[in-house]
């Protein structure tokens, strides 16, 4: 998220706060459905923008958000959507890239703050034994990583395409679907615990400033994708 | 000849012409329009005609503060904007001209 958009971003955030619980809830749907569409997040913040204020102009009016949306937010979002310009597959793969190096440069600094070596080298530290910088990369840390990375992009996408599910659907397809992203969550976090457990062969060993620099390079990378966005 | 995308876009110019009168907003065109006699029109529903028209250049937005309320979007029209509601407004009167040859011959036809 660029300066313009962040601002933008922090502007409709404050108006927000100023819906009613009936007209928030609505809002956070069309959000969230806006949120995982093909148009940049400057036109999502923008729209975002647009709805609010209508919105809350109709609050002050005491309409009913229906009078002013209509029955049908998915297929009032779809046209919003259509009437704004699409991002091309190259900005899709640039912005999908940008959130792939954020999510790693925070998985790197958790998985080194986690690492025994860490540990190990603040005890030395504090106990004045010989440090030892070197930080071993194992099998588990990196697949988890990308498992860890994989699963968050499907359940964001997952909840922004079904963000309306709940209001349109009964609630009978509304269990099997929690039944369903329940045993997904749960069989990744079974699967993440697993790999940290079990898959501890060390793939190869780094210092560990290497790796902080390494994790900067990407969060620095992460940043010049995100400043590129209109 | 005639384009079919005129069939579509009647609305997204009819909102074009209440805009040529005097900056606006969406609020106030839906009520206009209304008034003319487009029933069931809702703010929401001019929404993503407006962003059409905007992202092809014929309108131009700019939020102002409101003495009553939110802020409001503000739409003026542009030289383009006038452009297009002429060839609208041309491609209109042949369409409607056709329309009433079609119907006025039907007619005399009936009564033979």
């Amino acid at each position: 998220m660029n300066t313009k958009t962040r601002m933008l971003n922090r502007k409709n955030n404050e108006l927000d706060q100023k819906l009613n619980k009936e007209n928030s809830i609505v809002m956070t749907d069309m959000v969230c459905y806006l949120r995982v569409a093909n148009i940049s997040e400057y036109h999502q913040e923008m729209v975002r923008q647009d709805l609010l204020q209508m919105v809350l102009s109709a609050q002050q009016r005491s309409a009913y958000i229906k009078e002013v949306i209509g029955e049908d937010y998915k297929a009032f979002c779809d046209e919003v959507i259509a009437a704004l310009p699409p991002i091309s597959p190259k900005e899709r793969f640039l912005d999908f890239a940008d959130i792939i190096l954020r999510c790693i440069a925070i998985l790197g600094v958790i998985n080194i703050i986690i690492s025994k070596e860490m540990f190990e080298l603040i005890r030395n530290a504090v106990t004045g034994q010989t440090l030892d910088y070197q930080l071993s990369i194992s099998v588990g840390t990196l697949l988890s990583t990308a498992v860890i990375v994989a699963a968050a992009s499907f359940i964001v996408h997952f909840i922004g395409r079904h963000s309306f599910d709940t209001q349109t659907t009964k609630s009978k397809s509304s269990l099997r679907e929690n039944i369903m992203v329940g045993s997904v969550s749960g069989g990744l976090t079974a699967v993440i615990l697993l790999l940290m457990l079990f898959a501890k062969q060390t793939l190869f060993t780094v210092n560990i400033f290497i790796a902080c620099l390494f994790i900067l390079g990407i969060y620095v990378a992460h940043k010049i994708l995100q400043n590129r966005r209109l | 000849m005639i384009p079919s995308q005129m069939l579509k876009g009647t609305l997204e110019n009819c909102i074009l012409k209440v805009i040529s009168k005097q900056e606006t907003y969406g609020y106030e065109i839906s009520q206009q329009l209304q008034e003319y006699g487009f029933t069931d029109i809702a703010e929401g529903t001019i929404y993503p005609l407006l962003l059409r028209l905007e992202k092809n250049g014929y309108i131009t937005a700019e939020y102002r503060e409101s003495a009553l309320g939110p802020k409001r979007k503000y739409f003026s029209i542009t030289p383009a904007g006038e452009k297009e509601l002429e060839t609208f407004i041309a491609n209109w009167r042949e369409l409607e001209c056709a329309v009433n040859q079609v119907f006025h011959i039907g007619g005399k036809e009936d009564e033979h």
